[in-house]
């Protein structure tokens, strides 16, 4: 590790401000493994060995009224897509948390329900409470390149009693992200509404990123983002490979592994045993959490867990 | 010894034992094991160039005897969808590599026991008339015992034969793990036991020829079984120096007789940072993108490779058991340049050939890999009628052919 990045990372370890020089020393280095072992040691001060994963399944909002059988290893009933109208969200909820049972329904991007509230806040507060008396438990995601001025949604949010489970940088990715990760940093109220940040944009929206940016960008967002607790990648989105080896880089929380086998293919290469055995060989204890992120159980670490 | 010592010994210039390297790859974080492969592969190419080739790859037959089980590409003698590809497909695959600056052919296929000696020798002759500076890459160490017990000659025999007729160079496929009770579990000691395996190798480095060397791992081998594979590659190459590189990769489970779960992204790091510790002596290590795809491929660039293999233009044998990834020069390029390397051409035994070919003309993107054949084609080729056949019912095939 160059001493200049020796430097840095003990600055962020004793929770020193970061200068200019310091952050081009962070975004430039090409030293991956040295930038890898900061953030690890980072995530490590806060999570130990644990890594919490969560068994989603996706219920489209239009047709959730008519959703077929709801899977026992959810952990998580998300809504997607985005809604017609405020109504149509809020039936929504309701369709699906009346066969939910204890299993937490999240849904929305947080940017569709400001548009349909015309971007005002005090509506925006209504619309969240109502979601939450439906039973909503969550707001899906908050992306931060749409939050011009994110301290007075926060705000709204921590009021109406929702929380937002993960931020994203939304359309940002690459070396265009790393001045929003920094932004990110800075935002004093998003620890207390955003449960995870999520650094990584979803592998189909673009042009793909490379494994060094992505890893690059998870270990910057573990060092930088010292105000949320957690660093989320997607399992399903980021490639099952890429986001094992992310949670040698800084991450904690792994999104969206599915409820349900896309194939018969047997016990050991089932969903759930898939995310344990990958965390598990990455050298981590594997947590199974609810969209709530309450702690469900810690798979064993032995093959037969 | 201790982690800490085992590294400061590597880092010294030291050669790690067995017991050392196992203790290191059971005990040694992540980090400290991409940390030490790095400063390896830094200090064998300090000049910080990672290479690749433009070349296809190009599977003959799928048609095979061995019944490996851990194998999704095979099919037994006589399936309707086996394929033998004629002279003429060939060509045009050779014209088509040549199209996009290829340089050569990997052509292995399955152990045909309808494809004599004599065909390899019409075909590789009739390449070398045709394309005299093209090069065949060709037939790994158990496709030339196959060779051998078929035509019923000794290896060297066999090997010289094909050198003469225009063999240049010999694949490290086949090697799985060179332990023979592993070989057993995977039902692939009979095409070639681990002795067998290095023994065709120590014969081809003999002849003059270059090779690559492989590991398969991720079965049902152990972990000090990793281990003993890659030091008997390692004695090897100090008794021939032949290998110009090592690529490791992981077994894929799907549509496999084996079945199974693929090892994970971390195990292949791990593999590959371990490996390039081991094989002191090897000059190269090259990232299988075709198993690991494109961001661990490239990741494989901080854990011990200096080499993004090949472009490859063509994959069927990792594709029939689930893997279908895809990098073009322009993607290799990027994600070599990414990392913070400068991207050179090379060819097999690691000349370098120039800058990227894209940036020099006009090379059509290429999102996906081509296959041997459609599914369905049947056709076979004329000239096989000129070869006997080996089999009951390859026999009655010729017969109704001619």
């Amino acid at each position: 590790m160059s001493d200049d990045l020796t430097a840095v990372t003990a600055k962020i370890a004793d929770g020193g401000a970061l200068d200019e020089r310091d952050w081009q020393t962070l975004t430039g280095t090409r030293d991956l493994i040295a930038l890898g072992v900061a953030a690890d040691d980072a995530r490590r001060r806060r999570h130990a060995d644990r890594v919490t994963f969560v068994q989603v399944f996706d219920v489209p909002v239009d047709t959730a009224a008519h959703a077929g059988t709801l899977p026992d290893q959810a952990g998580e009933l998300r809504l997607t897509g985005r809604p017609v109208s405020v109504a149509a969200a809020v039936a929504a909820v309701r369709a699906v948390v009346a066969r939910a049972g204890s299993v937490p329904v999240t849904g929305f991007a947080l940017e569709d329900l400001q548009g349909l509230c015309g971007h005002e806040l005090g509506r925006l507060g209504e619309v969240l409470i109502e979601l939450r008396e439906a039973g909503l438990a969550l707001v899906t995601e908050a992306a931060a390149d749409t939050l011009t001025d994110p301290e007075p949604v926060f705000e709204v949010l921590r009021t109406s009693g929702l929380t937002v489970a993960r931020l994203t940088l939304g359309d940002a990715a690459g070396h265009a992200a790393f001045p929003l990760v920094r932004r990110v940093a800075t935002w004093d109220g998003a620890g207390r509404v955003c449960r995870a940040f999520a650094p990584l944009r979803p592998a189909e929206s673009s042009l793909p990123t490379t494994g060094y940016s992505d890893l690059r960008q998870v270990a910057l967002a573990r060092l930088l983002v010292d105000n949320i607790d957690s660093i989320q990648v997607d399992w399903s989105g980021d490639g099952h490979k890429l986001a094992q080896v992310a949670l040698t880089f800084g991450a904690d929380d792994v999104d969206a592994v599915p409820a349900v086998a896309s194939d018969d293919l047997g016990w050991r290469r089932s969903p759930r045993e898939d995310i344990r055995r990958n965390i598990v060989a990455a050298g981590f204890a594997a947590v199974r959490r609810n969209g709530c992120f309450e702690a469900l159980d810690v798979c064993d670490r032995s093959e037969h867990a | 010894m201790s982690v800490e010592s085992t590294a400061e010994k590597l880092l010294a210039g030291g050669r790690l034992s067995a017991e050392e390297a196992l203790e290191l790859y059971v005990s040694a974080p992540t980090s400290l094991l991409g940390r030490l492969a790095d400063t390896i592969r830094a200090r064998k190419h300090p000049t910080g160039l990672v290479t690749y080739i433009i070349d296809r790859n190009v599977n003959y037959t799928n048609v095979c005897v061995a019944r490996c089980s851990f194998c999704a590409f095979y099919r037994p003698v006589g399936a309707d969808d086996g394929y033998v590809l004629g002279f003429d497909e060939l060509f045009q695959k050779i014209d088509e590599t040549l199209a996009v600056g290829g340089v050569q052919l990997l052509l292995q296929g399955g152990h045909n026991p309808d494809l004599p000696l004599e065909w390899y020798e019409d075909l590789f002759g009739a390449v070398k008339a045709r394309y005299p500076d093209f090069k065949l890459h060709a037939l790994s160490p158990p496709e030339l015992l196959h060779l051998s017990r078929l035509s019923q000659q000794p290896v060297p025999v066999v090997v010289d034969r094909l050198v003469r007729a225009g063999l240049d160079s010999v694949p490290g496929g086949g090697a799985e793990i060179l332990v023979d009770r592993v070989r057993r579990l995977l039902h692939c000691d009979s095409k070639a036991t681990a002795d067998e395996w290095l023994s065709v190798m120590r014969v081809v480095h003999r002849a003059g020829l270059r090779s690559t060397a492989t590991m398969m791992y991720g079965s049902v081998e152990r972990l000090e079984e990793r281990v003993e594979h890659l030091c008997r590659l390692r004695e090897l190459q100090d008794e021939t120096g032949g290998f110009t590189a090592f690529i490791t990769w992981s077994y894929q489970p799907s549509n496999t007789e084996l079945g199974g779960a693929e090892a994970t992204g971390i195990d292949y790091l791990r593999t590959l940072a371990l490996s390039r510790i081991v094989l002191d002596n090897f000059d190269n290590l090259q990232a299988s993108w075709v198993t690991q795809g494109g961001k661990v491929g490239q990741l494989s660039l901080a854990f011990g490779a200096n080499d993004m293999g090949s472009v490859m233009i063509e994959e069927n044998v990792v594709r029939a058991a689930g893997a279908e990834y895809c990098m073009d020069e322009a993607e290799i390029v990027r994600n070599i340049e990414d990392a913070g390397f400068a991207a050179k051409r090379r060819n097999m035994v690691y000349d370098l050939l120039g800058d990227p070919l894209f940036r020099e003309r006009a090379i059509p993107r290429r999102t996906e890999l081509a296959i041997a054949r459609q599914a369905g084609d049947a056709t076979v080729p004329a000239e096989l009628s000129r070869y006997p056949a080996r089999s009951r019912p390859g026999k009655a095939r010729r017969a109704v052919d001619s």
